[in-house]
């Protein structure tokens, strides 16, 4: 089907800026966008989202499940599925991933809980409490960059050693180096990792300093995800 | 910080720490700038961490360097 092209570099940040204008593109060269269908056992509303680029398949997955429903989002790349998977997830659905030749389709659906309200939930949020690090520069502090490259390898150091973990940490901008391959702080973020922080890296920052395929650790975001992220946060620590 | 696997080299100064940092990287002992842990004090707040292991070689690497030291304290 030639869908089967990855794009890497589908988080470019002029592609995230003219998100809200690109619609209609994508929309005209997908033939079934948004159909219904029967596949895997319920109606599900599908959103062909392959060759779109990011933050598309998100917007179109969200706007899918807030009209209600079990939804199939089809993407043809490791990223979109990643940034898919974790805004449903989120957001409270669970997501099945089942790898075609075609493409990648991420079935999203309410988990079966009693209790739970059968319609979509209101909004993408992740429960109040979360403790999120939001980390902008790549140093710590102003006034001596050298001295601020320090202080952020010990300050990423400590944070393995003290309490309370943060939930999600967010690199972005300058940020975005001490996810990447060669970073002084990359062993200390992979053991943060293993202990279940979460490590978001915004995904045009990447791209803005060619960094693309360097990350190392955690996932590329998108700014939806990371807006999301921030203001259903219980608390933000702004280094 | 557990287990009494490393060492920690104190310096007086962040200038100091970086520069031992890059000696020992060159010499192929593994370190690792870190805060002074909270049980040692020292003039300055970071020090070099490194296995214990090594701790003979980045002695001879500081004296032969003629880099001035605080002490090797092992953590």
């Amino acid at each position: 089907m030639g869908h089967g092209r990855s794009e890497p570099q589908s988080c470019r940040a002029t592609e995230l800026q003219g998100a809200g204008g690109r619609d209609g593109t994508g929309r005209g060269a997908r033939g079934k966008e948004d159909g219904a269908s029967g596949d895997g056992g319920g109606m599900s509303t599908i959103v062909d989202a392959r060759g779109l680029a990011c933050p598309q398949p998100v917007i179109r997955t969200r706007k899918a499940l807030q009209a209600g429903g079990a939804v199939t989002t089809i993407v043809d790349s490791e990223i979109s599925r990643q940034n898919v998977t974790r805004m449903a997830e989120k957001a409270g659905y669970r997501v099945l991933v089942e790898r075609r030749e075609d493409g990648i389709y991420l079935d999203i659906r309410q988990p079966e809980t009693p209790g739970l309200p059968s319609g979509a939930p209101a909004a993408v949020a992740p429960a109040g409490g979360t403790l999120v690090l939001l980390v902008s520069s790549e140093t710590m502090g102003r006034g001596d960059e050298p001295l601020g490259g320090i202080l952020i390898r010990g300050f990423f150091h400590a944070l393995g050693e003290v309490q309370p973990l943060p939930d999600i940490i967010i690199f972005l901008n300058s940020g975005v180096k001490l996810a990447a391959a060669g970073s002084p702080v990359l062993d200390d973020l992979r053991a943060l990792a293993e202990r279940g922080v979460a490590i978001l890296s915004c995904g045009t920052c990447l791209g803005h300093f060619g960094l693309k395929e360097q990350c190392a650790v955690g996932e590329i975001s998108n700014m939806y995800a990371i807006a999301e992220t921030l203001l259903g946060a219980g608390k933000v620590v702004n280094l | 910080m557990s287990g009494g696997e490393y060492a920690v080299i104190l310096v007086h100064s962040t200038s100091h720490a970086m520069h031992l940092e890059k000696l020992l990287g060159r010499r192929g002992i593994p370190c690792k700038m870190i805060p002074v842990p909270r049980q040692i004090s020292s003039d300055c707040g970071v020090c070099i961490r490194i296995p214990r292991v090594h701790a003979g070689a980045a002695r001879e690497t500081v004296e032969t360097a003629g880099i001035e030291i605080q002490k090797i304290v092992d953590v």
